[in-house]
């Protein structure tokens, strides 16, 4: 029945599909598998036992477990822009034409240049990172560092965009259950039948955890039996969830938690429109944590050769997937668990050449059964294995007499005993406690809500886990309230003796691994004990023991035994590291989920926006929103001459310019002109009835904070306006003074910034445009509607309009808004009406090059150092009330006659461009922290001067307009002299504005 | 995290905006610089129960006074501000 | 004065309405699991009591819309209009195109701040058998019906940005969940939805005036 190549298939059994052949490669070579086989089963079936090479010395590994715990079997999946590095080849699903490779090796698996690494091992000691590479430093950057690049790291990421889609989800339910073996599945029956919302998460692809390896009885019938009815229980109630493939991987406050689910993981390319992976957040009032334990290793000398494999593991290859690693199997052990292995062995017909086993005694059942099978039972440990990257060949025991015995062998089965995960329990910096009678670490408490059951929590046979199960799911669903029956505990009379004697090490002369994919040995540890590194953060990061993407699953318990012995302390003393989520590796791109490019972040699109991109506009990033920057046409070569061509036709002719990205709040209510007096340095009670007013707010520490131009629309009625960039902030601010620093006031704000679609127009023959487009009864003259006027008014063809006469740009100009679903149509109305006039859409840079000459303060200038007096803005705030950051802005500091100031600078050389950045020192001075006067903050190519401009922040600088500085731009290596100057460039008097 | 807004109900942290500690209270007008100074600068850094401000900006936009555990992060109490709501507040 | 040569025109955009495409998108080869519309045709109003007027506020709303003004989140039919919970002390009036603004001033004159909200939201319908599936990946909430049933409301967030949510009266036995999103942000919210919900399939109906 197997193919040619399933050399290790077992003629009968396991939870495969023998009718479904899947074809897969590894290293380039094809083999055949059945469907309901990993990755790694496939491979023992197929008798391959060197799958890697380790990571610091290049070692040749093969599997070690048969769960997401793995350590050495970590291979490249999928090809091209779908390949994915450091995948654990126990927890990939068969499928046809899988594609995977080995990694770590140079220029092939079987022969690898850097297992070099092992001879010059004496330096590649713990600390190695620390002690070899520390001098000469110039060595660093080109010798150590790449050296250390292409001798660290795993697998290769993919080189390409990975094609995939990934998302991130909520779920809610009563009791979350983690796992769903025995432990799992009775808890989820007892919750579910109660009447709780029940979620079930299950890492693997089908439920029943270790009952799928290990069999048993259950409630008299076979487990497998017990899990299908189980399982068709669970989905018969509509209120529990099943989710195979998810991995419950994070603990947080509150219930909160993180799961991920391979949605696709297990077909070559994820079905059209679904995701490959899920992450998933489940917001659980109880939870039940059945994860189950871990089976540890034992440290001898060669431990990690290949063939060496966990004892459970085994018996999952035997037992689950017909496969087997060895045909004559060794086992060593320390427990009764390890003999289970023996007999699932013995009972699939693989031959068992031996046991070595740590305790003086081993049961009259165990004798009878070696008796039976005539193999020998030695007292003793592993001391070493023999043989090579093929795998092993021989065992050498160290018997408890002194003597030696030599088993031969293909494989070695090992079990250390168990440790229960608890992982998901500690993650609030909860330290589990120690059991001595099973020797290992148990949870010790829990996050809120949470408990461990079964296994997870020490309990190791079937019935004590079927009972824990059920009565936890029970107690979590009646806590919450659900009174019906949970039913039956499952039951099971599997009580199995357990007995285990400690053993962590063995004082092997040969090279013992503690931490196989850090390749961290015992010697290891002791010279970190040697060295002082002896509390466990110490150890962790000086040999970088658990630092692996296991996170020392495999290895922490031993480490730390190993250091306690070193030390002369007990394990509990010696303490455990931190649990920190998530409990398995997640890739990146799960995290993001849909959130990349494109879609990295929301974005908001302004009212022109269809009809700016019809015009070829080029668009930036504004925080969230997309702003045209500016319209380039036919024969532009660059920016520059588009931004150029737009400010001329503005301060010739007219323009337009797309301000819906203001946030805009209604001020609302009786108290609205109090309060606005109160976050805004000047008085805002007084102002009439429509106009417009331009204020400033500063934070409470008297440094500016947004500004922007607010009018009064009704007695009651404000309508204020914010910056782009702050709109969302002063509108958390504002409710913070409405609802936190002033209650008495009756105010209501709103925020309106979605309801209007504003649009600048400027220049000087913005009034002609806009007596075509609004109603001819509207006055629109400089005495009609005089400079900061503000009103409602009506425009042709009957749509109500508001409009404020606030120029940004220095010119003659108006701000129009009509409700949001006339944006689009009003800019094309600008268009129509406005040809005769050559009328001109700008965009943010022009509007940029504008406010820059006529001196106008923005966002470089609003930098969180400035003050309303070094914005040349002092005036403004009123003497006559309080207002918020009066008191702190009188500070000495802040109202100190030496502060940078804004002031206008442009280069004596007007060919010469100004850069942003660039420092202001005073001309023959030498550059330095003394001498540094200030800096350049903003700076455009004025059409109007026809040379570069800028504002900047320079100590005295209203003193010195007409002083000839240096600007000293480190960075671009440029030294040039400017001259310091009115900010003011364009139309001092204001006449243009105000016309 | 999740913070129980007594208006909307229990929502996850990412809809709330973190202020801090609820205890200063800005001083009167005339109260002089280090009075402010206390005020804007000064802060206790508690380990253990505080009380603190929150803003539930994702959601109805209330500020919210919420008693929590710095270390463990438990939540003891989340209340309104005076001012949150339309109530009316003595001055 | 210069003769006015061109005739303006006021087309009406919808948020949606340059991106709109009503039909299939996403997984076609079963039945849709969503069905999804871009709802027009509204006037919409914040209402926020002023201080000391909530009484005041909700008996006018009695008055003036025959129900009481929403006091926790939930969203009210009332006559002529839907009265949306938006925060304490404060709703949203949802009517018909037509007079909503004016009944509103006339209701609440004195008592209330109210801020016209037509064009600043945009209204989506999401029903089907996968609604709680889609609104999983883009929402926090627990929209169980057991947690959240027919006219039950929420001020919550989506992709960082504040939505108002109800669910509306079942139809033909599945949830039919509505949406008010910033008018700014809807197509990038409508992208989303349409990438989230493909796995579903998704039915885009014409987008149609909301009725309550």
């Amino acid at each position: 029945m197997s193919a040619a190549g399933q050399t290790h298939r077992l003629a009968a059994g396991g939870l495969i599909d023998r009718d479904n052949r899947l074809s897969f490669s590894f290293d380039g070579k094809s083999m055949d598998g059945f469907a309901g086989d990993t990755l790694a089963s496939a491979l023992v079936a197929n008798g391959v036992k060197l799958v890697g090479r380790s990571f610091k010395y290049h070692r040749p590994r093969g599997i070690l477990t048969a769960g997401s715990e793995e350590p050495n079997a970590l291979v490249e999946l999928r090809t091209g822009a779908r390949r994915e590095p450091n995948t654990r080849a126990t927890t990939i699903e068969l499928y046809d034409g899988l594609v995977s490779a080995s990694q770590n090796r140079w220029p092939s698996l079987s022969f690898d240049f850097l297992s070099i690494n092992q001879l010059a091992s004496p330096i590649f000691v713990a600390g190695f990172y620390y002690k070899t590479f520390m001098w000469p430093s110039a060595l660093w950057e080109k010798f150590y560092e790449p050296l250390i690049r292409r001798a660290a790291g795993l697998g290769r990421a993919a080189d390409k965009s990975d094609p995939d889609h990934y998302e991130k989800a909520w779920a809610h339910c009563d009791v979350l259950i983690a796992g769903s073996g025995p432990t799992g599945l009775a808890a989820a029956l007892a919750a579910g039948r109660a009447g709780a919302r029940v979620i079930l998460c299950e890492e693997d692809n089908r439920l029943g955890g270790r009952l799928l390896s290990d069999g048993g009885t259950i409630d008299g019938i076979d487990a497998a039996a017990w899990v299908a009815k189980a399982e068709a229980e669970l989905r018969s109630m509509p209120e529990v969830r099943i989710m195979t493939h998810t991995t419950l991987t994070g603990a947080f406050d509150h219930g909160v938690h993180a799961a991920l689910e391979r949605v696709n993981d297990h077909v070559p390319v994820p079905p059209e429109h679904q995701p490959r992976q899920r992450v998933w957040r489940i917001v659980a009032r109880r939870t039940v944590v059945a994860a189950g334990a871990l089976e540890r290793p034992i440290v001898f000398g060669g431990n990690d050769m290949p063939g060496v494999m966990l004892s459970s593991a085994v018996r999952t290859y035997i037992n689950r997937y017909a496969a087997t690693p060895a045909k004559r199997l060794a086992l060593f052990t320390n427990n009764d668990d390890g003999w289970k292995t023996v007999e699932a062995a013995l009972a699939a017909g693989v031959t068992v050449a031996g046991v070595v086993d740590a305790r003086a005694e081993v049961s009259a059942e165990q004798r009878a059964l070696a008796a039976k099978h005539g193999f020998a039972v030695l007292n003793g440990v592993v001391d070493h294995v023999e043989g090579g990257k093929a795998g092993v060949a021989k065992i050498v025991a160290a018997l408890a007499g002194g003597a030696r015995a030599t088993l031969e062998a293909d494989g070695l089965a090992v079990s250390g005993g168990w440790n229960p995960s608890v992982g998901l329990t500690s993650q609030h910096r909860g330290r589990p406690k120690w059991r001595d009678d099973i020797a290992a670490f148990v949870p010790d408490g829990a996050p809120p809500g949470m408990i461990a059951a079964g296994s997870a929590n020490g309990e190791f046979s079937l019935a004590a886990c079927l009972m824990e199960g059920h009565s936890s799911g029970a107690a979590a669903a009646g806590d919450l309230g659900f009174s019906k029956s949970a039913g039956n505990t499952p039951v099971s009379d599997e009580d199995a003796a357990y007995s285990l004697k400690p053993v962590w090490t063995v004082n092997s002369k040969h090279k013992a691994f503690v931490d196989f994919q850090n390749d961290v040995t015992a010697s290891d540890i002791a010279l970190a004990a040697r060295e002082g590194f002896q509390s466990v953060e110490h150890l962790k990061r000086y040999t970088t023991l658990g630092m692996a993407t296991d996170q020392g699953k495999n290895s922490n318990v031993q480490g730390l035994a190993i250091m306690a012995e070193l030390t002369g302390r007990s394990i509990p003393e010696t303490g455990t590291t931190i649990y920190r989520p998530p409990y398995v590796p997640i890739a990146i791109g799960a995290l993001a989920g849909h959130h990349r490019d494109e879609n990295f972040h929301s974005t908001r699109l302004t009212p022109s926006h269809h009809w700016a991109a019809e015009r070829g506009a080029v668009f930036v990033d504004t925080g969230l929103w997309k702003r045209a920057q500016w319209y380039p046409i036919k024969r532009e070569k660059d920016w520059l001459v588009s931004v150029t061509r737009e400010v001329k036709a503005v301060r010739s002719g007219v323009g337009f310019c797309d301000v819906s990205t203001l946030g805009k709040i209604d001020v609302h209510g009786p108290d609205a002109g109090t309060f606005l007096d109160r976050v805004y340095i000047n008085t805002f009670s007084n102002l009439a009835v429509g106009k417009a007013r331009y204020g400033i707010m500063l934070r409470e520490d008297g440094i500016v904070y947004d500004d922007g131009t607010t009018s009064r629309l009704a007695e009651d009625h404000y309508f204020l306006t914010t910056t782009t960039a702050k709109a969302g902030q002063v509108m958390q601010h504002l409710e913070f003074c409405r609802q936190v620093l002033f209650p008495e006031l009756d105010v209501q704000l709103t925020s309106v910034s979605d309801q209007w679609a504003q649009f600048s127009i400027a220049g000087p023959k913005t009034r002609d445009l806009l007596r075509d487009i609004v109603d001819p009864s509207e006055d629109l003259s400089n005495e009609g509607f005089p400079f900061m006027g503000a009103r409602e008014v009506m425009l042709r063809g009957g749509v109500k309009a508001r409009l404020f006469r606030i120029s940004f740009s220095g010119e003659m100009a108006f701000e129009i808004s009509v409700p949001t679903r006339f944006g689009d149509a009003l800019v094309r109305n600008l268009m129509i009406a406005g040809e005769k006039y050559g009328v001109t859409p700008y965009g943010t840079e022009a509007l940029g090059v504008m406010r820059i000459e006529k001196g106008h303060v923005a966002g470089p200038e609003l930098n969180g150092t400035t003050t309303a007096a070094d914005l040349g803005l002092g005036k403004m705030m009123s003497t006559k009330k309080d207002f918020i950051g009066r008191s702190m802005a009188g500070r000495e500091a802040l109202v100190a006659d030496d502060r940078q100031v804004v002031v206008g600078i442009k280069p004596v050389d007007k060919a010469r461009r100004l850069r942003s950045g660039a420092h202001i020192i005073p001309k023959g001075a030498t550059p330095g922290p003394e001498t540094d006067d200030g800096y350049v903050t903003s700076v455009c190519f004025s059409p109007f001067m026809d040379q570069w401009i800028g504002l900047g922040l320079v100590k005295h600088g209203r003193e010195r307009h007409g002083e000839i500085a240096m600007a000293h731009d480190p960075v671009r290596r440029e030294d040039y002299e400017v001259e310091l100057c009115n900010p003011v460039f364009y139309d001092p008097e204001g006449g243009r504005q105000r016309g | 995290m999740r913070i129980a807004c007594p208006f909307c109900g229990p929502r996850e942290n990412g809809e709330f905006s973190y202020l801090g500690d609820a205890k200063p209270k800005r001083p009167a007008p005339d109260a002089g610089q280090d009075a402010f100074y206390d005020y804007v600068y000064l802060r206790d850094n508690v380990a253990g129960e505080m009380e603190e401000l929150w803003y539930h900006g994702g959601g109805c936009r209330s500020w919210l006074k919420v008693r929590r555990n710095t270390v463990t992060h438990e939540i003891f109490s989340v209340e309104p501000v005076a001012g949150a709501g339309a109530q009316k507040v003595a001055s | 004065m210069v003769e006015l040569s061109v005739e303006l025109s006021w087309a009406e955009t919808t948020p949606l309405s340059r991106i709109y495409a009503a039909g299939r998108q996403g997984a076609k080869e079963h039945d849709a699991g969503l069905t999804m519309a871009e709802q027009t045709g509204f006037e919409l109003v914040q209402v926020m009591a002023r201080r000391g007027q909530w009484s005041a506020t909700d008996q006018a709303c009695k008055e003036a819309y025959g129900a009481s003004a929403p006091a926790k989140p939930h969203a009210v039919v009332a006559q002529g209009a839907l009265l949306v919970w938006s925060g304490p002390d404060q709703f949203l009036v949802l009517s018909p195109r037509g007079d909503g603004l004016e009944r509103a001033r006339l209701a609440f004159a004195g008592m209330a701040s109210l801020s016209e909200q037509s064009d600043g939201r945009s209204l989506l319908r999401i029903s089907g058998a996968r609604s709680r599936d889609l609104l999983a990946k883009v929402c926090s909430l627990d929209l169980h019906p057991a947690v959240f049933p027919q006219w039950a409301a929420a001020a919550t967030s989506i992709d960082h940005t504040s939505v108002n949510l109800w669910r509306s009266t079942d139809r033909d036995g599945e949830a039919v969940f509505h949406l008010l999103v910033f008018a700014t942000f809807a197509e990038s919210l409508w992208h989303t939805l349409l990438d989230s919900g493909a796995e579903y399939g998704v039915a885009i109906d014409a987008p149609g005036a909301w009725q309550a």
